[in-house]
């Protein structure tokens, strides 16, 4: 999913997936300069000829590919800053303008770049919104939920839905609702993919379910196992007809029953042609492996049916599992999966569902007799093509 | 009391109904009193039911003949009577059983079975003379020895059994219907004849009659191979009927009710470990009454259970006697006539068999046998024909050695975790591929249901050719043994590797066993077929969706809305109202935990979960009702052509219908006989499905 990101490398921004990375928190104040890199007692006020420094110095990081992390290292290998104060002076300037952010990989203190939009929409923020924008750019994919700003900033949850709203509004960040807990409203950047946490895996759109693409898929996913796992046998195939089958049949029967000792288990029932002519009957594939989520994730893939997003196994063995759930796959030794041959077609559930008091409406208040009683059903009526009582 | 007493009013109702159906009014009438006001006194029953003494004695006596009704004496002053509702229930089973009875032993043998269902409990001199009546015998006499042979103290029985007479609870639609839905040829002639004949339903004075009639009918078809042709042929299928332990020996404590043997053997238990002055303290020492009993229930009902052995009380020798003869006929495979001449000669100098002994149907077994059979049909939907005749010849096989579906007394009550340890199966509940092959008919395509690469493995020859044809093509009737045998181990590795796991490999098993031995975890499979029907009845009712959220509930445990769409990847919308409906029908259950001190439902928790022993109850309730509407309703089909059946079964018109009966009349009994046909088979579709929830495993413990 990291690399459908519009332009963010993976290695920062898929944050979720590499928690090394971890965003500082931003505080009310100015951003504080890294707890490792010595600040000068007293700050100098940035010169003129600062920023054009800092200027160039975040050129010489926008030419790193997008995301890419600088340290403290990197930053003075770049050869803007005259001495560390310097530096520490350029970086800060770049942070006041919003144009670098502080981040913390591995307890060391680092930096990434805005562009240059962005930084100037953060500026034109107030102290409040700017606040918690970065919250919320600091949590990545994973969002934000509103009731952890107000813990953070203390401020009402009136005020901060409004300032939410105008951030939405702005086009900045997005919201959705959680899929772990639905009714939490989840605020990210706009431009990020939510992650899964939140937004579900790729059978989810904005929070709900694709029917239509879940569809799609377990209908591929029916066919190929069943493809894999049994085959159709055609009526004749085995065309073996010897002329006196019959006879030879009965007097084999003959002989059977007639050494029969009374003490054996009881007699077989006489045969049945096993199948019905003309049909085509499934049986089990002899063979020993069954697809499992991995198999079967390879061949979704490759079908590419899922536009613009990756699926992995974990992903499948989800679909595969709710297929269980559906009966139209069942489960087989572990990790395999098959298609149950009694799916194919059904008549009848069972005694009771199969007459009509099973699946009555009115079941519960039917009585021994009154007006809804076995005498005076329609159901049966129908079901019999007889006359029922008529209720006066 | 016994998970098996308790009992819903509204399998009252059906019971009720069944005895109507079956013993008529006055039977009935008794039956719900008892059903209504629970255990009585004959007096008790007097006051209930606006009956006479005199009134409720037949009926009684029917009820308790029939094994309907339990009775205990152990207090002498007084005598309690008690429905056995599993007993009652059985009588929508008896065409079932017929026909069970008919496969596995045969024509006669359900003959015989049918009349021991119709007369309840049958002294062996009553069923002989009811064969084979000795004309200096007349049958009422018998009746006496009949009752007086259970052993019953009680006086009130006492005093009618003189005119109970043979009961001839006719056998009406329930067991004729039966055979009729199960094909014509399954049509036992006894029992229709009876049906016909014997409506007079708890009436007393049938005896006669109807042995002269049977009589008539031995006559008349002499020679049929399906007609018992001799007392010695007779003893013989009971003899073989006992073996299976479909038959058992009537004892008197088996008609104390469960409440009441369990004091009994309470008590015993107590006595055989402490005295008066040292009684039981402490939990050890309950729990150590509480297993003394449980293994003093199994022992007293083991010994009923043994297969009953003719003679054991007069002349040993003649016993061995017999078997040898026995065993000589089944080596003729045909009865010599000797035997015949010497067996029809029903003096009781050379007969050898004990007259005395009470006979009843053994319901626990055949419970096992019922099993088989809806096991099968179960693998036939999920695997096919073959595999599930396959199946069904394991099962036979492991029949001999399974008494009961479940040991309602388990000792020490069974610990998952134990069982999961010592896997030591005892040899008798194996079985192997090489037995299934010997026993299968040859008759059997065993290629069929298996994948065509496959059988041309086993084979060694011939080749899977484009579109999975076998080329050339195989005989599979001239398979040898070494192949047939591959091929079963085919069929029961598809058995082994269905999620239902319908056999479980055991062991190797040397040589012999041809791809080892099995065996069927018979509870896990009960449980999976219940929830299954609990799945079925949703999806009937709510389509896919419902099953996918039962499913998805049973897997999970409880769950909240947002969890239970997520597993289910659907919407909430989806299925909120299914939630509703199915918590209406008892199916799922909804829960409310609130999360803040003024409860607001609004912040509440709602969680929603199943259960499957509710859902089973639950199921099994709706059933009976849907039982007692299909009976309602087939009785009202009937009372609507009343006058017409009435003319029907006039001996004038009996046979010439044509002649009597106008178009529109012959028009209406047809359709009568459709509308039959549908409600019986319907009715005993939905009696097996009580069987898959009810008989196959005690209560389950909630998820
Ligand atoms: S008898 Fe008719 S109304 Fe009553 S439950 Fe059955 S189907 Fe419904």
């Amino acid at each position: 999913m990291a690399s459908s990101n519009d332009g963010m490398p993976p290695a920062a921004e898929a944050s979720s997936d590499t928690p090394a990375v971890k965003a500082e928190l931003p505080s009310n104040e100015r951003p504080s300069p890294a707890p490792n890199v010595p600040v000068p007692a007293a700050q100098p006020a940035p010169r003129p000829h600062d920023a054009k420094r800092a200027e160039l110095l975040y050129e010489k990081c926008a030419e790193a590919p997008a995301g890419t992390l600088f340290f403290q290292r990197d930053l003075s290998n770049m050869d803007v800053a005259e001495n560390m104060g310097e530096l520490v002076n350029l970086i800060q300037e770049l942070s006041d303008r919003h144009m670098m952010k502080l981040l913390t990989f591995e307890n060391e203190a680092c930096w990434k770049i805005r562009t240059r939009q962005e930084a100037e929409s953060l500026r034109l923020m107030t102290g409040d919104e700017r606040l918690i924008y970065q919250m919320i750019d600091a949590e990545q994919t994973r969002g934000v939920w509103s009731q952890s700003v107000r813990a953070r900033t203390g401020q009402t949850i009136g005020a901060i839905n409004k300032i939410l709203k105008g951030l939405e509004t702005k086009g900045l960040v997005q919201s959705v609702l959680s899929v772990k807990h639905p009714n939490r409203r989840m605020y990210l950047l706009k431009h990020l993919r939510p992650a899964e946490d939140i937004a579900g895996g790729p059978w989810q759109t904005d929070g709900e379910f694709d029917q239509a693409l879940i569809e799609v898929v377990s209908k591929l996913v029916e066919q190929e196992i069943r493809r894999q796992t049994c085959i159709e046998v055609p009526a004749g195939y085995n065309a073996y007809t010897p002329e006196d089958r019959v006879e030879a049949i009965a007097r084999k029967k003959a002989r059977l029953q007639a050494v029969q000792d009374i003490e054996d288990a009881p007699a077989i029932k006489p045969y049945r042609p096993p199948r019905q002519h003309g049909r085509s009957n499934y049986v089990y594939k002899s063979s020993r492996t069954y697809p499992t989520p991995e198999t079967i994730c390879e061949f979704v893939t490759n079908k590419n049916v899922i536009k613009d997003r990756t699926i992995t196994a974990e992903d499948v063995d989800q679909l595969l599992d709710m297929m269980v759930l559906e009966g139209r796959l069942e489960k087989v030794s572990g990790l395999g999966y098959r298609v149950p041959l009694a799916l194919l077609e059904r008549g009848s559930y069972n005694g009771f569902v199969d007459a009509p008091c099973g699946i009555c409406p009115v079941f519960d208040i039917c009585a021994d007799d009154g007006e809804i009683s076995a005498r005076t059903c329609v159901y049966f009526g129908e079901w019999l093509q007889t006359e029922s009582e008529l209720i006066l | 009391m016994s998970y098996q007493q308790r009992e819903p009013p509204i399998l009252a109702k059906l019971c009720s109904l069944l005895v109507e159906e079956t013993y008529g009014e006055l039977a009935a009438r008794v039956f719900s009193v008892l059903a209504r006001h629970g255990r009585q006194t004959l007096a008790g029953l007097a006051r209930e039911s606006y009956l006479t003494g005199r009134q409720i004695k037949p009926g009684l006596v029917v009820l308790i003949q029939q094994h309907l009704v339990f009775h205990s004496a152990l207090d002498p002053r007084v005598t309690y009577y008690e429905i056995d509702w599993q007993q009652s229930y059985a009588l929508v089973r008896h065409g079932k059983i017929l026909k069970m009875a008919e496969d596995r032993f045969g024509r006669k043998a359900a003959n015989v079975l049918s009349n021991m269902l119709t007369f309840g409990h049958t002294r062996l001199a009553d069923l002989k003379e009811a064969y084979f009546p000795s004309p200096e015998k007349p049958p009422s006499d018998s009746a006496e020895g009949h009752l007086n042979g259970t052993g019953i103290a009680s006086a009130e029985v006492d005093s009618v059994n003189g005119s109970s007479g043979k009961i001839n609870g006719n056998t009406d639609a329930l067991t004729n219907g039966a055979a009729f839905v199960n094909g014509a040829s399954a049509k036992l002639h006894t029992t229709a004849d009876l049906a016909k004949k014997g409506k007079g339903k708890a009436a007393a004075e049938q005896g006669n009659d109807d042995v002269d009639m049977m009589d008539a009918e031995v006559v008349e078809e002499e020679g049929d191979p399906n007609k018992i042709q001799s007392v010695g042929d007779l003893y013989e299928i009971i003899n073989r009927l006992g073996k299976a332990g479909w038959v058992i020996k009537v004892d008197p404590d088996q008609y104390l009710s469960p409440g009441d043997f369990h004091a009994l053997v309470r008590q015993q238990a107590y006595d055989s470990i402490w005295t008066d002055e040292q009684a039981p303290t402490g939990t050890k020492d309950h729990a150590l009454w509480d297993s003394r009993t449980r293994e003093m229930k199994r022992q007293v009902r083991d010994e009923w259970y043994q297969p009953p052995k003719f003679d054991t009380r007069k002349r040993k020798p003649t016993d061995q006697d017999n078997d040898r003869s026995s065993k000589r006929q089944r080596l003729n495979g045909a009865f010599a006539p000797a035997d015949c001449s010497m067996n029809g000669d029903t003096s009781p100098h050379i007969n050898p068999v004990d007259d005395d002994l009470n006979l009843r149907v053994n319901f626990d077994k055949i419970g096992v046998a019922l099993r088989t059979e809806q096991m099968t049909r179960f693998v036939e939907g999920r695997l096919g024909y073959t595999t599930s005749q396959v199946y069904r010849t394991m099962l036979c096989i492991l029949e001999e050695h399974i008494p009961r579906c479940y040991e309602p007394w388990p000792d020490p009550p069974s610990d998952p975790k134990d069982v999961a340890l010592n896997n030591h199966v005892d040899d008798k509940f194996l079985v192997s591929a090489r037995e299934v092959a010997h026993k299968i008919g040859r008759e059997f395509d065993l290629f069929d249901g298996l994948d065509p690469h496959e059988v041309v493995l086993v084979m060694g020859r011939s080749e899977v050719k484009q579109n999975h044809h076998i080329k050339p093509p195989l005989d599979p009737v001239s398979a040898s043994l070494d192949e047939r045998t591959r091929l079963v181990s085919c069929h029961i590795r598809l058995l082994a590797n269905d999620p239902f796991h319908f056999a479980t490999w055991h062991s190797r098993g040397g040589a012999n066993a041809g791809g080892g031995r099995y065996c069927v975890e018979f509870d896990e499979i009960a449980k999976a077929t219940i929830q299954l029907e609990i799945e079925n009845t949703v999806a009937a009712r709510k389509g896919r969706i419902g099953v996918k959220l039962v499913r998805a509930l049973k897997k999970n445990g409880k769950l909240d809305e947002r969890q239970a769409c997520n597993v289910m990847m659907t919407t909430a919308n989806d299925i909120r109202e299914i939630v509703n409906e199915m918590t209406v029908q008892g199916f799922v259950q909804t829960q409310e935990i609130p999360r803040v001190d003024r409860r607001e439902a609004k912040l509440s928790l709602h969680l929603i979960w199943y259960d499957r022993q509710r859902a089973r109850e639950k199921l099994l309730h709706d059933t009976y009702k849907g039982m007692v509407r299909i009976v309602q309703r087939l009785s009202f089909e009937k009372e609507k052509i009343h006058e017409l059946l009435r003319k029907a079964e006039r001996s004038d018109v009996v046979g010439n219908e044509t002649k009597y009966l106008r178009k529109e009349e012959l028009d209406a009994l047809k359709k009568w006989k459709e509308v039959e046909a549908m409600l019986l088979l319907q009715l005993f579709r939905e009696d097996d499905l009580v069987s898959t929830l009810r008989d196959f495993i005690g209560p389950l413990v909630s998820v």
